[in-house]
């Protein structure tokens, strides 16, 4: 049976909410000791940066969706994934973690280096490589970052702003699968030739060498903070099993290709760490971040104010 | 917040006021430069895009040629390209590029999913407060429903 994607943007639109709605100035903001700020200050800044990054992600999906509905979806996704910075962004306020002019923190080099590569080849790449992408990004996200913020934070807004995100997540990573199901039940024929162009040397180098340290360099910081590998492994385990589950998801190669990348990022005795990540993590710490020039301008478009006059 | 229709917003003082404008793209890039010219600050809830030429023409590659040289950044030009399932109709503008860019004006582009009192709820979840909105009859008369 097909799966009713305008039954589900139907929900998406019965479902929205705002930073409006919700009470920033509520008690409970002093259960954030100086210590526990001073701990999460940095897993925050990720975190708002990895929504951001990720909701320009949709912005390219949209361009790319195979059906109308489809691409209505995905804008939704955008907007929503900035809302989730947004909302984040406007926790860290709450809890004093910016500076007094309440700027977004400065991403490292490793999130400055993905933007650019989202803003040169972002609309280029192929669906199958970005929308196989995408959902194990929100498994890592939702299934453990979130877990592990909700369990250091007992802030009851953090806690109420969370239930909005999870269950906007939910509706993705549901719309992500059906999405590749839609696309793997395609021809073989362009599902490998699609595959295939995501072969260009300049894509995958860019991907390898912008992705790889990316991710590593998060990884190793949230489980320096105290992240349960176990998080980590059940995430991954997740995007396998909702795939497996899948008819036609196993037919796309980028699936296994990101599945099977994923498995050795979260072992960390893999030689995947030693011979690849680690080295790319010390020699991007390297390149200097006026090499990269000035993002587009979306990167500007995260606020904390709910209300803008 | 007043909502006016497509049409009715001639007749409505907008100096010094801010301006929200929720219409199909094609009728929002007849209205826009005569309303930034007038308004405080507007803002232009757009669904989808249109191609814009500065001439009668039926040739998108004008339109593109057009959105290259008059809109300067990057991002904002792709916020103004149609996609795929756009339309291929060419609206004709000398001026609402130009308009957009006004330091009083600002495109926005996140769906909008509801009108409260005071303006427009927006997907990325700001509310934007507008004095005005102006809106396409039927919309503004099922929102007094």
């Amino acid at each position: 049976m097909t799966y009713d994607f305008e039954a589900m943007l139907q929900t998406i639109k019965d479902k929205q909410w705002s930073l409006a709605d919700i009470d920033w100035d509520a008690p409970g903001a002093e259960t954030m000791t100086d210590e526990l700020r001073a701990k999460m200050r940095p897993f925050m800044a990720d975190l708002v940066w990895i929504e951001h990054v990720g909701a320009r992600g949709f912005a390219s999906l949209a361009t790319k969706a195979p059906t109308p509905v489809v691409k209505e979806i995905y804008e939704y996704f955008h907007a929503e994934e900035q809302k989730h910075a947004n909302a984040e962004l406007a926790l860290m306020k709450r809890w004093g973690m910016l500076d007094e002019d309440g700027q977004m923190p400065e991403p490292n080099i490793n999130v400055k280096m993905a933007i650019k590569v989202l803003d040169t080849y972002g609309d280029n790449l192929p669906l199958t490589g970005l929308a196989a992408l995408i959902p194990l990004l929100e498994c890592a996200l939702d299934g453990a970052l979130v877990k592990f913020l909700l369990d250091e934070v007992s802030d009851p807004v953090c806690h109420e702003v969370f239930r909005h995100i999870n269950s906007d997540e939910a509706r993705h990573i549901t719309v992500d699968f059906q999405v590749l199901e839609l696309i793997g039940a395609g021809p073989l024929h362009k599902t490998l030739i699609e595959s295939a162009s995501l072969l260009h040397p300049q894509v995958v180098l860019g991907l390898i060498v912008v992705f790889v340290p990316l991710i590593n360099k998060m990884r190793d910081n949230i489980v320096a903070m105290g992240l349960s590998e176990q998080k980590l492994y059940n995430a991954v385990k997740r995007y396998s099993s909702i795939g497996g589950r899948g008819e036609f998801t196993r037919r796309l190669p980028a699936y296994h290709v990101l599945r099977t990348q994923a498995s050795m990022v979260i072992n960390r005795s893999h030689p995947y760490h030693r011979f690849l990540a680690d080295p790319l993590v010390k020699v991007t710490s390297f390149v200097p971040a006026r090499l990269l020039g000035r993002p587009q301008a979306w990167v500007d478009e995260v606020t904390h104010e709910p209300i803008a006059s | 917040m007043r909502i006016v229709d497509g049409e009715g917003w001639r007749d409505v003082d907008l100096d010094g006021l801010r301006v929200g404008v929720w219409m199909p793209a094609a009728e929002a890039v007849r209205i826009v430069p005569a309303v930034t010219a007038r308004a405080r600050s507007v803002k232009v809830f757009q669904d989808a895009p249109v191609w814009v030429a500065p001439v009668p023409v039926r040739i998108p590659t004008v339109a593109r040629l057009h959105l290259r040289l008059t809109v300067r950044d990057t991002w904002t030009r792709r916020l103004l390209t149609p996609g795929r399932f756009g339309g291929r109709d060419v609206i004709v503008s000398r001026s609402y590029y130009r308009a957009l860019q006004r330091s009083n004006c600002k495109l926005i582009t996140w769906p909008v999913y509801a009108v409260v009192t005071q303006g427009v709820r927006t997907a990325e979840g700001i509310e934007h407060r507008v004095d005005v909105l102006i809106t396409p009859d039927p919309v503004r008369k099922a929102l007094a429903a």
